[in-house]
């Protein structure tokens, strides 16, 4: 019955000539030298300053920092600056709370959300809304709500029968768990939304065929759906982990990176120190020790997408 | 009005060699098909007539003058696209006004050439409409129409019609035949279903792996295909080609010196009842009837018109059509 | 290996009927193709088959259980999808072997079984590739091989073929059947091409608006149709339908057709209007034929000649065999239909007479 026959070989593309690549890398030229410029100014001025003891209020400007130079004592600083070390520290915990917190949550709500329900369209919009409230407002919002006699509170004293003052923000421990709270609630909905567009570009009559198959709901999820996803998946927990790092505008609002250091996240101290202590030199080590921890982060999510593929 | 020629057109894309050697002469206002299976370098025999790509050895020329040096917009060939590429956010009117307005021209000409155009197409009651509300057949006219409208010497399709359903693309080759006939200019068409070349083509060139295998009018390749290649690329079913060892069991001769194998096409065979073949399989399909052989071991098929009464499994003598089969020598090419 | 009964099937959109009470009963084993033009009802009917889809009213049976309300993962039917639907993130053997760890089949039974299709469908050298970027058939033969592999007893098929090239399509039209014969699974398959439907089915249900017009073999629809639309949508060039109207009294009735002439002499008992019906190919050429229509066109195609004819605002086609002379565009053509070639239309309801 079935002989062996020459596949058709799929069309391919004809390659583009060498000349036509050519012709488009001159057309292109002056935009690839502006982006070029535009982004690799900034760091080579912050890898020259970083090696300075540089400052503003030295009354020089900063293209003649060299004559403060002191090559790379601000780095053997920053090895040995505990403030430094705590900061990062406490990074890392928010991202490896939030992180996986919104990543779990907005899968939930996507999975909730691909199938049709009455009144999904209100929910929809009514869930994307923290994400359209500006971080500062979001940031007071929750100063009000974790006041202790504030909402929150009120509400425990509900449950509790009692009157409840629990010090949200000037106990150490409560206050970083307020500020996670807020990002959560502030970025779940992005989670949600990239989560949801990955899941309903999992081909229909693929997971139809899984169900003729007999794979059940779980099997299908697992062994169809979340392979499907990888991609974006990885795009998403990258976006918040970067974004994580950066996190500023309602922990500064709600906390100001205290009681003491309890909240101060890396973003949090490099402004302290360029406002208040106005090292500026000391800054850019900082924030070019960031940028290479966040450079091998998208280099590895990079790296994992194109093995997805 | 202008006749393509290519004079020993080589083309590589890096590694690829897309065209190999490729000569041939399209007359002046012919219904001229290039015919192969995907990659066979059907696609890009059309841009480079097109200008959009340049040989890489050989010569093209259009009207007798090489177009080497002549830019694609000179060259004043058109082209319609695969998926006809109309402006959807326009008229049909729009649509087919567009290269003209695009060139600067007058108000009064761009009626005029607009009119006689979809009167010749048939569209001038659909103008109005976008191309949304349009059938596939009346966007197929327009986008015709739009590629004619500013007199090219010649155009271009790409497999224009594959899309189509079976029913409406019998009706849309006899339709773009007549289109060609009335307008009376060279086109140059790009199919990889043999009964579309068949039917709309005057002259065809049957290409495989960017060579040419053979040049001629559709009925010429049909029945003096120069090879197994081209012998199985026309007809359905394909030619039934055998070891020539089977032409005794068919009532033929040893056939001319060297013949290693036989073709015969499904229509030439005749079938009656007595020992030979075994019938394999009966497919009835109405007006003809198509019947799958086993002559020892080897499959063969026979196309018989009407409805005659046989069944799988009975034993049937086969005989060929005097004249009618063809002999191949050991690398496929035909003896005479 | 079920026998599939459709009884009083219908399904409605809102408003719109997608399909209006439909019966049939399709035997163990057999083939039987759903035919008719986009909207139609076919893929409507075969979801409904599958359980993708729950029925507005009337009942499906399966061996005369009814499947109403079962869903779709419990009624035992393998599904190949116009795209195949293939897991291209997996390899070949986790697609064919997805079912059965579904079922929870036990490791070495599914290895087992799934080395017997791959045999089977001659997919063993590919077994390790990936599913993505395999050529159209293979791709066609490993959604087969999935269904197949947990032995379904019914094969639903969703138009498999309208992403194939025509070249390709015969080559796989005839595999498919094959594959078929081997499985001995009763087949439902859905298309709106004509020459897959006969040149696989052991019968055809032809549907149009939700409608099934007739149910028969290739040959019963082809010969016999129920009414002018199965007549013009069975065979290639489909049937010609003359408009005329019965004259010539008692002795020798004829049917006139006007700028075209008349039919010839037939033995007749209907009167007045009537739609007059022959098959290109069973055109005779005849130079006294009593019909005669001008050339607007002619095809030759390899072993055939396509003549499109056109007299007044009738229009006809005719298929000659390559052989015979034909008239040129332009010319006159001559010819007569046997009688036994014949087919009447009533001129209102188009049903058969």
């Amino acid at each position: 019955m079935t002989q062996p026959i020459a596949a058709p070989a799929s069309a391919t593309p004809e390659a583009d000539t060498s000349e036509e690549k050519r012709l488009g890398l001159w057309l292109t030229l002056p935009a690839q030298l502006l982006v070029l410029f535009i982004a690799l100014f900034p760091i080579c001025m912050q890898i020259y300053i970083s090696l300075t003891d540089w400052s503003p209020l030295d009354g020089i400007p900063w293209y003649r920092a060299y004559e403060l130079w002191i090559g790379l004592l601000n780095y053997v600083d920053l090895a040995g600056d505990p403030r430094f070390w705590s900061a990062l520290w406490r990074t890392c915990i928010v991202m490896a709370i939030c992180v996986p917190v919104q990543f779990f949550l907005g899968l939930g709500l996507a999975i909730l959300f691909v199938d049709d329900f009455p009144g999904k369209r209100v929910l929809y919009s009514t869930l994307l809304v923290p994400m359209m409230v500006v971080p500062a407002v979001a940031g007071y919002m929750f100063f009000m709500l974790f006041q202790s006699g504030g909402p929150v509170n009120d509400l425990l004293s509900l449950f509790a029968g009692r009157p409840v003052t629990i010090a949200w923000l000037s106990d150490p421990d409560l206050a970083l768990f307020a500020v996670i709270v807020s990002d959560i609630w502030q970025w779940t909905p992005l989670m949600f939304l990239i989560l949801l567009a990955g899941m309903v570009s999992v081909p229909q009559d693929q997971q139809m065929a899984a169900v003729l198959l007999g794979a059940s709901w779980t099997r299908r999820f697992f062994t169809i759906v979340l392979p499907r996803m990888k991609t974006i998946i990885i795009i998403a927990i990258a976006i918040r982990v970067i974004e994580n790092f950066k996190v500023f505008d309602n922990f500064y609002i709600m906390t100001g990176g205290g009681p003491g250091v309890a909240t101060e996240t890396i973003s949090i101290y490099i402004y302290k120190v360029t406002q208040q202590e106005l090292i500026w030199g000391y800054v850019a080590a900082i924030a070019l020790a960031i940028l290479i921890v966040l450079s091998i982060v998208s280099a590895l999510a990079i790296n994992k997408m194109k093995g997805a593929k | 009005m202008a006749s393509i020629s290519f004079r020993n057109v080589t083309k590589r894309f890096g590694e690829t060699l897309a065209l190999d050697d490729v000569s041939f002469d399209i007359r002046d206002n012919a219904f001229f098909c290039l015919f192969g299976p995907p990659l066979s370098g059907k696609s890009t025999i059309l841009k480079l007539i097109l200008g959009l790509e340049q040989p890489d050895a050989g010569e093209i020329l259009i009207d007798g003058r090489p177009v080497s040096n002549v830019s694609p917009a000179k060259r004043n060939v058109a082209m319609v696209f695969q998926n006809l590429a109309l402006f959807p956010h326009m008229s049909a009117l729009d649509n087919v006004r567009f290269p003209l307005v695009e060139r600067g021209i007058d108000a009064a000409t761009i009626r005029a050439r607009v009119s006689d155009v979809s009167d010749k197409l048939h569209i001038g009651h659909i103008l109005h409409k976008p191309p949304a509300q349009l059938s596939g057949g009346e966007r197929q006219r327009v986008a015709i129409a739009r590629a004619l409208v500013r007199d090219p010497v010649a155009y271009l399709m790409d497999d224009p019609i594959s899309a189509l359903d079976a029913r409406l693309r019998e009706e849309t080759r006899v339709e773009l035949r007549r289109i060609q006939q009335d307008m009376g200019k060279t086109l140059v068409y790009v199919t990889h279903d043999q009964e579309e070349a068949m039917s709309v083509a005057d002259g065809m060139a049957v290409l495989e792996s960017g060579r040419v295998r053979q040049i001629g009018t559709p009925e010429e390749l049909y029945r003096h295909p120069n090879s197994t290649y081209v012998a199985s690329m026309l007809g359905a079913p394909a030619m039934n080609v055998v070891p020539m060892a089977l032409a005794a069991r068919m009532q033929l001769g040893a056939g001319p010196a060297g013949a290693a194998s036989l073709g015969v096409r499904p229509e030439n065979l005749r079938v009656a009842r007595g020992p030979g073949a075994r019938i394999a399989e009966v497919e009835p399909l109405g007006g003809f009837t198509t019947l799958t052989l086993d002559l020892e071991g080897t499959q063969m098929r026979a196309t018989l018109r009407g409805q005659p009464q046989f069944t799988a499994g009975e034993d049937v003598t086969l005989r060929v059509d005097e004249g009618r089969a063809h002999f191949f020598d050991g690398a496929g090419q035909a003896l005479a | 290996m079920t026998r599939i009964t459709l009884e009083n099937l219908g399904r409605d959109f809102g408003e719109f009927t997608a399909l209006a009470n439909m019966d049939l009963t399709i035997a163990d084993g057999e083939f039987v193709a759903l035919l008719g033009p986009s909207g139609c009802g076919k893929s409507t009917t075969m979801n409904m088959i599958a359980g993708m889809l729950e029925p507005s009213h009337g009942e499906i049976r399966f061996d005369g259980r009814n499947m109403n309300g079962v869903p779709m993962a419990k009624r035992g039917v393998g599904f190949v999808f116009q795209n195949y639907a293939i897991f291209t993130h997996m390899s070949v053997r986790d697609n064919l072997a997805y079912g059965l760890k579904a079922q929870g089949v036990g490791r070495a039974e599914i290895a087992r079984r799934v080395g017997e299709i791959a045999e089977l469908l001659q997919l063993s050298p590919l077994l390790d590739r990936r599913a993505a970027g395999l050529s159209v058939n293979i791709l066609q033969r490993l959604a087969i091989g999935r269904s197949a592999v947990v032995e379904p007893s019914i094969f639903l098929m969703d138009e498999p073929l309208s992403n194939v090239d025509a070249a390709f399509r015969a080559v796989m039209r005839s595999e498919l059947k094959g594959l078929q014969r081997q499985f001995k699974q009763t087949m439902v398959y859905v298309t709106h091409d004509q020459l897959e439907a006969m040149t696989m089915a052991d019968r055809i249900a032809v549907m149009d608006h939700g409608k099934l017009l007739q149910v028969g073999t290739p040959l019963e629809v082809y010969n016999h149709p129920a009414d002018t639309f199965v007549a013009r949508f069975i065979g290639a060039p489909g049937m010609n339908l003359l408009p005329g109207r019965v004259t010539g009294g008692d002795g020798a009735p004829v049917i006139d057709l006007g700028a075209a002439g008349h039919s010839g002499a037939l033995r007749l008992e209907q009167t007045g209007d009537i739609l007059f019906g022959f098959r290109p190919e069973e055109v005779v050429p005849d130079a006294n034929g009593p019909l005669a229509m001008q050339v607007t066109a002619a095809e030759r195609i390899g072993p055939r000649i396509i003549l499109h004819l056109a007299a007044g605002d009738h229009r006809a086609k005719v298929v000659l065999d390559g052989e015979t002379p034909a008239p040129q565009q332009g010319e006159t053509f001559r010819f007569s239909v046997p009688e036994r070639s014949v087919r009447l239309f009533d001129a209102q309801t188009e049903r058969a007479l």
